[in-house]
């Protein structure tokens, strides 16, 4: 992959992860039925749930991880990327690129909730915990955070602009 | 694009180190012990006398018994969930077959190769690698299992995963009652066992080794 198709594709996985990111947290990710009662939670619904029993470093832990870092991830790829090929703030791009790859993969911390979660949702009538169309476009948006971050190498920072010639 | 440590600029005797970072160009030097260099433009060592064989040697141990706990991790159950006299023990594939059997397929899938099949990939692409480069082997694969230890390295979600697992334990506790089953502690130590083989895997060691042992 040339180096102009990393930064294409770095670019175009942002937009998308920038547009996934409203569904992915104004849908519903799973409904939790007990006792007969449905309820269908929110990335931030599930915060909310969390805080209201009392779990305030839990909320905030979530909190961080899933609504926080994908936003955090794309803001800041989407400053880095539009200073590609400019010679400003480089070291300062180097270190949050750094950033952004250790703290990463911290948002897939609602997909295994989810998972960890639909597993008990096979024990009955009782308690059932269901996946939602929301977790698709989280898992989605997600991807595209990771995938373009990574894709998009350090390197690249300090590539020289190109000077057209006529 | 290089990919390679060492680089020499065209009618140069010096010899260039080339970081593996930013890819900015090294003048390389001897180095007394304990001594390392730096890049000049990024910060990141490009050159140490710490790490090499020995650490190498403690990655292998730590994979060792990463994969040892991974396949604990992977058959005893993780935490057993009772809702009035109905219970249910829950193992990592447990989810996966519950979000498949749900009509969720791709986050089936994504559970799948985040929890199991990436760090499982991982841990035993470092463990073949090291081994080969403690004992001098020329085996095949030797590259093929590096890029992909290199590649999957981001992927390790076991501390993640081990996190989502102390949450929902305390969000099912709302639903009905929930205990930790041994699969739990298998999991928090495959969680420190995979960060350490992390920490010691040497791979500048590796490419150097790669170079000079085609």
């Amino acid at each position: 992959m040339t180096d102009r198709q990393r930064f294409d594709l770095s670019r175009i996985l942002v937009v998308t992860g920038f547009i996934l990111y409203i569904p992915a947290n104004f849908l519903p990710v799973m409904t939790i039925t007990i006792t007969g009662e449905v309820e269908p939670l929110t990335v931030m619904g599930g915060v909310w749930e969390l805080y209201d029993t009392g779990l305030a470093p839990v909320a905030l832990i979530v909190f961080l991880a899933s609504i926080m870092v994908p936003l955090m991830k794309l803001s800041s790829m989407a400053w880095i990327l539009s200073l590609h090929g400019t010679p400003v703030h480089r070291q300062r791009r180097m270190a949050l690129h750094g950033f952004l790859m250790r703290i990463g993969t911290w948002a897939m911390i609602d997909i295994f909730l989810l998972s960890v979660l639909t597993a008990v949702g096979q024990i009955g009538i009782l308690a059932s915990v269901t996946p939602e169309s929301g977790a698709l476009f989280y898992a989605a948006m997600l991807m595209c955070n990771v995938v373009g971050t990574d894709i998009y190498k350090p390197w690249l920072i300090w590539q020289e602009p190109k000077v057209q010639t006529t | 694009m290089m990919d390679s440590l060492t680089g020499d600029l065209a009618a140069s005797p010096e010899i260039w180190l080339l970081c593996p970072r930013c890819h900015a160009e090294c003048l390389d030097r001897d180095l007394h012990q304990g001594e390392f260099l730096r890049c000049t433009r990024c910060g990141t060592e490009v050159k140490s006398t710490l790490g090499g064989r020995r650490s190498i040697l403690r990655a292998w141990a730590f994979a060792t018994t990463a994969i040892f706990l991974m396949f604990l991790a992977n058959t005893t159950p993780i935490l057993k969930f009772d809702v009035i006299g109905n219970f249910q023990e829950n193992r990592i594939f447990t989810g996966v077959q519950g979000l498949w059997d749900q009509g969720f397929e791709p986050l089936a899938g994504l559970v799948f190769f985040s929890a199991i099949a990436a760090p499982a990939l991982y841990l035993l692409s470092v463990w073949y690698v090291s081994a080969l480069c403690i004992l001098r082997l020329r085996w095949p694969g030797r590259r093929f299992f590096f890029g992909m230890a290199k590649n999957l390295e981001s992927w390790n979600l076991m501390p993640v995963f081990a996190v989502a697992c102390v949450v929902s334990v305390v969000k099912l506790r709302t639903l009905g009652s929930v205990t930790w089953e041994p699969g739990a502690i298998w999991i928090a130590l495959l969680s420190i066992f995979t960060l350490l083989t992390i920490q010691f895997f040497d791979r500048r060691h590796v490419e150097i080794d790669l170079e000079e042992n085609p």
